[in-house]
C-alpha cells in the first residue's frame, strides 16, 4: 500500500534541564502520537536547548500535538518549520494489512 | 495558631529549614504526610512551624486528604512523604488530582543525591514515575534552589488549569547549609496561561448563543473550579436555556433550580443525556467532553454546534471539534458573556419555549427514582436521599467510586459548589475517606459525610484513625450491600450473572462497627428501613468523635439510567432492557 501524508517538522525550543527529554518523548508515547525524526541540540543560551522534531500528523492531529506540547512546562516555544509541500512517500509493503 | 513570621532573605538555615520557611511564606496552613529517612530533615524544622502536619497513616490518605482539602478551600493541597515507597503511595492520588484537575503540591524525601541512579535504599525515580501526571515536577539537589521551586509549583499548581506538581528533594540539599531566598517575582518562560477571553471569541460566542433555538449549558468541574458558579446564574438566568452539571459540576448550579435537567452522562438522568443529543449548541463551560458523558463519540450531540469555553487550550477539540472556541478562565468568559450575548439578544432573541417544553416533559416524565425492594430490606438509595434531606445542604459529601457515588451524585439535591467531592476522572476506590478528612480540615465547620462503599471503605479507612486522634469528627455512611456493586452490576447486565470475585461478604466480616470503634469513631448500623432516620439522626448528634454507620442494604439494586459503555447516548435505559417511550416525546 502506497500512503502520502505530509510530515510537519517542529522546532521546539525548551529548558535545558534534566529529564527534559523524557517529558517531550514521554508525551509524545502516552498521548499515542508518532515521531519520525528527532534531533536534539544546543542553542546560543546554555540554559535552552532545540529539538527537531519530525511528525507525520496533519490538520486536527498536529493542533492537538502542539497544543499538549505547549503544556509541557519545559517547552518554552514551538514552531511549525515544515519546508513547503514536503510529500513524504511511504511505499514499504505494509504487512499488518 | 501562631502567626507565621516571614523570613528575611539571605538568612543561613538548613535546606530543610529552608523548605519549611518556603511552605510557610507560600501560606500553607496544614499538610498531611508520614516521615521517613530521606525526607526526616524536613520533619525537625516542621516541629517548630506554625503549619499543621497532619500526621496520616498511609501516604495514599495525605494525598486524597490535601486533594478533600484543596476541593473544598480552592488552594492548593499540601502532602509530603518519604522515598521510595512512601513516594511510591502518592503516585495514585497525584493520578487522580491529574484527572480532576485538582491544585496539589506533593512533597517527597529523595536518596542523597550522590546515591541517585545506583538503586539505593528506598531509591524510586518518582519524578520519571509522575511526568505522565504532574502539570510539572521538580527534582531538588541544589539546597539553594528550594525557595524558587516551591514557589513556582504553589504558582503552577494553582493557576491556568489547576493540577498537582511534585517536588522530590535530595536528603543532602535538606542537610546542607543554604541563604534562605524567596523570590519577589515567578518567571517561568514555557508558562503563562491565558486567563483573559479573546474580545472577538465573546462576540462569536454571543452571536452563536442568540442564533441558536435548542441551546443547553453543559456545565463541567471547571465552574467550580473557577468560582464562576453565580455568573453562571446570571447567564443562564439571561438566556433561559436549559442545564446539565456533569459528575465533576454538581453542585455549579442549584439543582433545585427549574432550568436544571440533572447530570448527563452514562448514569445522568433521560432529561440531561436527551438534552445534549437533541440540542442544535452546546454551551460549553469548563468541562471536556470526558467519553463517560459522551458515550460513543461519533454518535454525540450530533446536531449541535459547539461552543467550547475552557482555560486549557488542548482541551479545545481534543474529543470534539469546537465551532467556536473561549480559552481563558471561565468566570472571566462568562462575565465578559453576559454584556456581550445582552447585546446580541436585543437584536435577536430566540423562541425556547417549544425546546424547554420538551425538556420539562423529559424531566417531568422520567424522574430519577429507584424501586423499594419487596422483602422489606433497606434501599441503598433511600438512605442515601435520606442522608441528604437530614443533613441539608449545606453538608459537605465526599464518595467512593461505586454504585453509592452514583448514587450520591443523582438523589442528594446540591445546591452550593464544593459540596460535592468526588474522584471524577479516576475513579479511585478509597478517595471517599481520606478525602473527606482533608474536607474537614479545610471547612471545620461544616458537617462533613462520606459516602463509601463497603468495598472502597476497605482500602483507605485506617485513615479514620487519623481523624480520631486529631479532632476531625467526619461521618462516614458505609453502604453496605456486601459487593463491589458497581462491578457485580455490570456482571449482571453484561456477563450473564457470572459473579466472578465480586462477592465481599462484608455483612459477616469485618464487622464494621466494631472496627470503626477499634479506630476511635463511634460505631452504628442500621438495617431496617424503619430505623433509617433515626439512626442518621443519632450520627447527627455525635460532633466530637467521627462516626461509622453500618448501613446494610439491598444487595441487589442497580444504578438507572445507564449508558452502557460504547454505546451511544441514545440507547440510553432507564431499567433493565428498558428504553424511555421515545414515540411518547415530541423530540
Ligand atoms: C482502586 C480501584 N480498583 C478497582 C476499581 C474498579 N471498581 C469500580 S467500582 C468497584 C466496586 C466498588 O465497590 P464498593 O466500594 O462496595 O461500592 P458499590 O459499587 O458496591 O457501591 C470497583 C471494584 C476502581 N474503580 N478503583
Ligand atoms: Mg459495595
Amino acid at each position: 500500500m502506497t500512503t502520502s501524508r505530509r510530515q510537519h517538522t517542529l522546532e521546539v525550543l525548551v529548558e535545558n534541564e534534566p529529564g527534559v527529554l523524557a517529558r517531550v518523548a514521554g508525551l509524545f508515547s502516552r498521548r499515542a502520537f508518532n515521531i519520525e525524526t528527532l534531533n536534539v541540540g544546543p542553542t546560543e543560551d546554555s540554559s535552552i536547548s532545540k529539538m527537531i522534531i519530525g511528525v507525520a500528523v496533519e490538520g486536527h492531529s498536529l493542533e492537538q500535538v502542539i497544543a499538549q506540547l505547549d503544556k509541557l512546562v519545559s517547552v518554552i516555544s514551538i514552531k511549525d518549520v515544515t519546508p513547503k509541500a514536503k510529500e513524504v512517500h511511504d511505499t514499504q509493503p505494509d504487512y499488518q494489512n | 495558631m501562631a502567626k507565621h513570621v516571614p523570613t528575611a532573605n539571605g538568612t543561613e538555615m538548613t535546606g530543610a529549614t529552608s523548605l519549611v520557611k518556603s511552605l510557610e511564606a507560600a501560606g500553607v496552613d496544614v499538610m498531611f504526610g508520614l516521615p521517613g529517612g530521606a525526607i526526616l530533615p524536613a520533619y525537625d524544622p516542621i516541629y517548630d512551624s506554625t503549619i499543621r502536619h497532619i500526621l496520616v497513616r498511609h501516604e495514599q490518605g495525605a494525598g486524597h486528604a490535601a486533594t478533600g482539602y484543596a476541593q473544598v478551600t480552592g488552594r492548593a493541597g499540601v502532602c509530603i512523604a518519604t522515598s521510595g515507597p512512601g513516594a511510591t503511595n502518592l503516585v495514585t492520588p497525584l493520578m487522580d488530582a491529574a484527572m480532576d484537575s485538582v491544585p496539589l503540591v506533593a512533597i517527597t524525601g529523595q536518596v542523597p543525591s550522590a546515591a541517585i541512579g545506583t538503586d539505593a535504599f528506598q531509591e524510586a525515580d518518582i519524578r520519571g514515575i509522575t511526568m505522565p501526571f504532574t502539570k510539572h515536577n521538580y527534582l531538588v539537589t541544589n539546597p539553594d534552589e528550594i525557595p524558587g521551586v516551591i514557589a513556582e509549583a504553589f504558582h503552577i499548581a494553582t493557576t491556568g488549569r489547576p493540577g498537582p506538581v511534585l517536588v522530590d528533594i535530595a536528603k543532602d540539599a535538606l542537610q546542607k547549609m543554604t541563604k534562605y531566598n524567596w523570590p519577589t517575582s515567578i518567571k517561568l518562560a514555557g508558562y503563562n496561561p491565558k486567563t483573559t477571553p479573546d474580545a472577538q471569541a465573546i462576540t462569536d460566542a454571543a452571536a452563536l448563543i442568540a442564533q441558536s433555538s435548542k441551546p443547553v449549558f453543559y456545565v463541567g468541574g471547571g465552574v467550580i473550579k473557577a468560582n464562576a458558579h453565580a455568573e453562571l446564574r446570571q447567564l443562564v438566568e439571561l438566556l433561559g436555556g436549559p442545564v446539565v452539571t456533569t459528575l465533576m459540576a454538581r453542585g455549579a448550579f442549584p439543582d433545585s433550580h427549574p432550568l436544571h435537567m440533572g447530570m448527563p452522562g452514562m448514569h445522568g438522568t433521560v432529561a440531561a443525556v436527551t438534552a445534549l443529543q437533541k440540542a442544535d449548541l452546546l454551551i460549553t463551560l469548563g468541562a471536556r467532553f470526558d467519553d463517560r458523558v459522551t458515550g460513543k463519540l461519533s454518535t454525540f450531540a450530533p446536531n449541535a454546534k459547539i461552543l467550547h469555553a475552557d482555560i486549557d487550550p488542548a482541551e479545545i477539540g481534543k474529543n470534539r471539534h469546537a465551532d467556536v472556541a473561549v480559552v481563558g478562565d471561565v468566570k472571566e468568559t462568562i462575565a465578559a458573556l453576559i454584556p456581550a450575548l445582552k447585546a446580541a439578544l436585543a437584536k435577536n432573541k430566540p423562541d425556547l419555549t417549544a425546546w424547554l417544553r420538551q425538556m420539562n416533559s423529559l424531566k417531568s416524565t422520567y424522574p430519577l427514582g429507584f424501586d423499594t425492594p419487596d422483602d422489606g430490606s433497606l434501599s441503598p438509595q433511600l438512605v442515601i436521599q435520606r442522608l441528604g434531606q437530614i443533613s441539608g445542604t449545606d453538608t459537605i459529601f465526599t464518595a467512593g467510586v461505586g454504585q453509592h457515588q452514583m448514587w450520591a451524585s443523582q438523589f442528594i439535591s446540591y445546591e452550593h459548589p464544593r459540596t460535592w467531592l468526588n474522584s471524577g476522572g479516576a475513579g479511585t476506590m478509597g478517595y471517599g475517606v481520606p478525602a473527606a478528612m482533608g474536607a474537614k480540615v479545610g471547612a471545620p465547620d461544616s458537617t462533613v459525610w462520606a459516602i463509601d462503599g463497603d468495598g472502597c471503605f476497605q482500602m483507605t479507612n485506617q485513615e479514620l484513625v487519623t481523624c480520631a486522634l486529631n479532632n476531625i469528627p467526619i461521618k462516614v455512611a458505609i453502604i453496605n450491600n456486601e459487593s463491589l456493586g458497581m462491578v457485580r452490576q455490570w456482571q449482571t447486565l453484561f456477563y450473564d450473572s457470572r459473579y466472578s470475585n465480586t462477592s465481599l461478604e462484608s455483612k459477616r466480616v469485618p464487622n464494621f462497627p466494631m472496627l470503626a470503634e477499634s479506630m476511635g469513631c463511634v460505631g452504628l448500623s442500621c438495617e431496617r428501613p424503619e430505623d433509617l432516620d433515626k439512626t442518621i439522626e443519632k450520627a447527627m448528634s455525635i460532633n466530637d468523635q467521627p462516626v461509622v454507620v453500618d448501613f446494610r442494604v439491598h444487595r441487589d439494586a442497580m444504578v438507572w439510567p445507564m449508558v452502557a459503555a460504547g454505546t451511544s447516548n441514545d440507547e440510553i435505559m432507564i431499567a433493565r432492557a428498558t428504553a424511555p417511550d421515545w414515540d411518547s416525546q415530541e423530540l
